[in-house]
């Protein structure tokens, strides 16, 4: 109880040091011109992983840029994904200056950029962030041509956990629904209640007139994390769990009276992940989080938004390093056990569920063009990737730990034969899962790099773990032969990292 | 685009003109087969299947039988058959059926049947470009139909009746139409093929495929002993060896000759004899070319056509070269049994356990024609069943097929195509299993399903007291099926 107090008393501070921060005015004293929005346009060119030395064309976007910290614009993250070129916009003036990310977090799908032109927003003043509830009227900005700011009202229906556009976290989310107007090509935009910022929009269904804000909450803790000399975002428990309100599964995990409406079942704890450094095990049945008991459903009591999921409680409530006092039930006796939260860079992942901003990995060696598994890399199937994609590798990717238990690292692909001289008979092979190169074991791309150095009597010899099971390339020749293959094709390296110049 | 069998289904009217006069002879063979089949029930194993009637063609052969294909017979419940001149209809039974050859032959009991009868000779393969004449009972009217075309193309290809099937198959540019199956196609009198398939119009046109002479012979001889033992069966994967370096680096002369095993099904005949990265030179001393073909009575035709000839128990020798050594290796042949779970099968029943309310059923291509699933799951595990030997671990992938709805199982939404990993912790590789870990006495059965869920837990108490309670108001007439047969 006490706990649940200070809780209470903590988070009441954290909206105080909102308001410090935030001019005191209300929506209706928003002037026009000295509004703290600009529009960004962004520029984005994503790298085309079925070409990995290339990018795909580029594309241009529009979103409404909120203030949030002096010369800090807050945009979603999708927004400047792989961006070429970014430039602000003044509302009123239609100024223009270009501008540059500062920090980004694609899982929490949030962008903090700064002009490069340094008193570019000096006259504007930063907005503050406020907390809004089930059946709150708020305000959804979006910009007319002339830089008068256009006003719809938006009611919100739920708040929720719900999976994030990277589709590897899931956070709170506000439900709204609105009838918004077409501008701009974009609804990347601020929901603002009382003169204070209550989110920015992330999805809208123009159809359903439905609308996802990323709420107060998850900004709060991006910019405290972005703070940080280095960037950790948001930690997580490295658990999945089930609900446990069948009967017969509770008395089966010696739950009682006094567990009564608690406990999850953890189904999955992920290598390496918080839950595991703590002890985690499938199985257990987590009973309590830093005091909290959990209930049924995995949900807990927040103080500001009632019943919702314990992933709030870990990923937002807490930061990277803090310690969750963590009740378990296994063996049907009870246990304590504390978390340290951690927070996992996705590149880290064996399958990195994305790979935005960075050109992708490939090493072509004779032809056989060999890249990494990602996310990133099944999403060029489209929006139907999970079924369109070929179902060996989305399988890989989502059972990895089942299939390939831990310490297996990056799975590397032959993903397409450049045909040449060299290759003659292997058009065809793609989608094959590399196990070794001359007889290494082949654990991401700069095992393949360290291998070919390796040639056995003046062969290559690459093995898959499906057919044709292996085949053979001769190093001389492929060396020989490397500059015409480059040319013919019109590649800028044979690999990248190293004849490319990696990143922006 | 898919081929579909070529039967006539249902009774179709289909008013038509005149029609080519049908030559004397083939009166006194060709025969019209009339079907009531049974369509096992996979969505709810316990129900018999729905009965559907049928039409499709036959001829007669030595030795008083018809010959007609399996897909004309499959799944009878009842069979009668007719010919020219005679009205009345006779009961027909099935002999021997080769579903994954779609050939079957029937008897008459009523000998009346055959009197002025006359068998077909069979010929051979027919040259491309030569006309052959296609009879049967197809679609447009009640009399016998002849349509006439050149012989396309010949190849090595699906047979779609059985779906996991490749032999020899002409293509013809003759109609071949729903009732035309099992008929015959015939050259100067002598019987060439056996229409069995086409695309629909709007896929193709003027594509028909006839089951080639080889093909049917084997078949006829198979049966000689009294059963069917099916086509044999390798069992492994080879790669053609046309890269001059992967050849080098084998060790092999620049001769376009060879081919390189892959993968050898430990399920498979071949199993212990064969090695991953054997080269393969000749197959019963046919020289290999370096794409898989060989050179059989003149023609170039794929290496597993000398296997197709073959019967259970003949013996196939390889030149092979491990390691650079050459060596000569044996193989006996027989069949690889994982193939029919990927296969369309007939004449079996659903094989199926309900267990509080719970169905479980095996995985295979039945199952998931009944019950389409985009489960990522149960794709891979029926995908590649075969290519990465799940059956080594699993001869039977048993799945939640369905959850009928009761208080007992009220939260198991969740189960709804798990593939079940353990009973109790108990590991389950067969339905039987299955059946026999739940019927043993335990306090709680404990369920694990593949992958990372949370467990099925169901009382003992609870399943007894829903048992009656599930059975009745669910209709379920037995609670589980573990035989294939009838």
């Amino acid at each position: 109880m006490t706990r649940a107090l200070l809780f209470l008393l903590s988070v009441l501070t954290g909206l105080a040091s909102f308001g410090a921060q935030a001019a005191p005015t209300s929506a209706d004293r928003v002037g026009e011109t000295n509004a703290p929005v600009v529009r960004v346009n962004v520029t984005n060119q994503p790298y085309d992983f079925f070409r990995p030395w290339s990018k795909k064309p580029p594309t241009s976007k529009r979103g409404l840029g909120i203030l949030i910290r002096p010369d800090r614009i807050l945009v979603t993250a999708q927004l400047v994904a792989d961006a070429t070129y970014l430039e602000f916009e003044r509302a009123g003036s239609g100024e223009k200056t270009a501008a540059v990310v500062d920090v980004v977090d694609y899982e929490a799908n949030l962008a903090l950029l700064k002009p490069v032109q340094p008193d570019f927003l000096h006259d504007l003043q930063p907005i503050g962030l406020t907390l809004a509830k089930v059946g709150d009227s708020v305000t959804i900005w979006q910009l007319e041509p002339t830089g008068a700011i256009l006003k719809t009202s938006a009611l919100l229906t739920t708040v929720e956990i719900t999976t994030y556009p990277s589709d590897n976290i899931a956070l709170l989310v506000y439900r709204m629904t609105s009838s918004l107007q077409y501008r701009d090509g974009s609804f990347v935009l601020p929901a603002i209640k009382d003169g204070k910022l209550v989110g920015m929009l992330m999805r809208y269904d123009p159809r359903s007139q439905n609308l996802d804000v990323i709420p107060a909450p998850v900004i709060e803790h991006f910019l405290k994390a972005a703070e940080g000399a280095t960037y950790k975002g948001f930690p997580r428990a490295g658990i999945q769990f089930s609900p446990m309100r069948d009967p017969q599964l509770r008395r089966h995990a010696g739950l009682g009276e006094d567990e009564k409406d608690q406990g999850v079942y953890i189904t999955e704890v992920s290598e390496d992940g918080s839950g595991e450094k703590a002890g985690l095990e499938p199985g257990d049945v987590l009973l309590s989080v830093d005091g909290i008991p959990v209930d049924q459903d995995g949900n807990y009591p927040d103080p500001d938004f009632g019943k919702v999921s314990i992933a709030h409680l870990v990923t937002t409530r807490h930061q990277t390093g803090d310690v969750l006092k963590t009740g378990i039930m296994r063996d049907k006796q009870r246990q304590m056990l504390d978390v340290a939260l951690l927070y996992r860079p996705p590149a880290m992942e064996n399958v990195p569920p994305y790979v935005i901003d960075t050109p992708p990995d490939y090493y072509i060696l004779g032809g056989l063009v060999l890249q990494e598994l990602t996310g990133q890399y099944l999403r060029e199937w489209g929006n139907e990737w999970q079924n369109q994609a070929p179902q060996r590798l989305v399988y890989y990717a989502r059972y990895f730990d089942e299939v390939f238990g831990e310490g297996r690292g990056k799975l590397v692909l032959l993903s397409q034969v450049l045909p040449s001289s060299d290759t003659i008979g292997y058009e065809q092979l793609r989608y094959l899962l590399v196990t070794k190169i001359n007889d290494r074991e082949i654990h991401g791309l700069g095992d393949v790099a360290a291998a070919v150095k390796h040639p056995i009597d003046g062969f290559h010899k690459i093995e898959f773990s499906d057919d044709p099971k292996v085949i053979y390339l001769d190093a001389k020749e492929i060396e020989a032969n490397a500059p015409t293959l480059q040319k013919n094709y019109g590649l800028p390296g044979l690999r990248s990292g190293l004849d490319v110049p990696a990143g922006r | 685009m898919t081929l579909s069998a070529a039967l006539l289904l249902g009774a179709v009217f289909w008013p038509s003109p005149g029609r080519a006069a049908v030559p004397e002879g083939i009166h006194q063979s060709l025969v019209r087969i009339e079907l009531t089949a049974q369509e096992p029930n996979y969505k709810v194993p316990w129900n018999p299947g729905s009965v559907a009637q049928a039409s499709g063609s036959g001829f007669v052969v030595a030795g008083d039988q018809i010959l007609t294909n399996a897909h004309v017979v499959s799944n009878a419940r009842f069979l009668s058959v007719t010919r020219e001149g005679d009205p009345k209809r006779y009961v027909a039974a099935v002999k021997f059926v080769a579903h994954d050859s779609d050939l079957a032959i029937l008897q008459v009991a009523d000998a009346e049947f055959f009197k002025n009868t006359v068998a077909l000779e069979l010929g051979d393969i027919p040259t491309i470009e030569s006309t052959v004449s296609v009879y049967g009972y197809p679609i447009g009217g009640e009399r016998p139909s002849v349509t006439r075309g050149v012989v396309s193309r010949i190849d090595f290809q699906n047979y779609s009746h059985s779906g996991m099937d490749a032999h020899l198959i002409i293509q013809i540019d003759a109609a071949i139409n729903p009732g035309n199956s099992g008929g015959p196609v015939l050259q100067d009198g002598k019987l060439v093929g056996v229409a069995f398939q086409g695309y629909s119009g709007d896929v193709a046109q003027n594509t028909g495929y006839m089951i080639p002479v080889p093909v049917v012979q084997r078949f006829l001889k198979d049966v000689e002993d009294g059963r069917y033992d099916r086509y044999m069966d390798l069992a492994i994967t080879t790669w053609p060896l046309q890269n001059p370096a992967q050849r080098r680096a084998l060790g092999l002369k620049d001769d376009d000759r060879g081919i390189m095993v892959s993968s050898v099904s430990t399920a498979g005949p071949a199993h212990g004899i064969l090695e991953e990265g054997d080269v393969l030179m000749a197959i019963n001393g046919l020289p290999i070319a370096s794409d898989g073909f060989v050179e059989i009575e003149g023609q170039r035709l794929q290496m597993t056509e000398v296997v197709e000839r073959l019967f259970k128990g003949d013996v196939i020798s390889f030149d092979l070269l491990r390691k650079n050594e050459p060596q000569k290796v044996k193989v006996t042949l027989d069949r690889a049994w994982p193939y029919l779970m990927q296969a369309n099968r007939y004449e079996v029943e659903p094989r199926y356990v309900v267990f509080g309310g719970l169905v479980f059923q095996p995985l295979s291509r039945d199952f998931l024609e009944a019950n389409p699933t985009e489960d990522l799951r149960v794709r891979y595990f029926y995908d590649f069943y075969i290519a990465d030997e799940l059956y080594k671990e699993r001869p039977e992938v048993v799945v939640v097929s369905s959850i009928l709805a009761d208080p007992l199982n009220s939260y198991l939404d969740f189960a709804q195509f798990g593939i079940v990993d353990k009973v109790n912790g108990v590991k389950i590789q067969t339905l039987q299993q299955f059946y026999d870990e739940v019927h043993k006495k335990a306090e709680d059965y404990v369920i694990d399903l593949l992958g990372n869920a949370r467990p099925i837990v169901l009382e003992r108490q609870a399943v007894e007291g829903a048992r009656e309670r599930i059975k009745s108001r669910y209709n379920i007439t037995r609670e589980a099926n573990l035989e294939d047969k009838r």
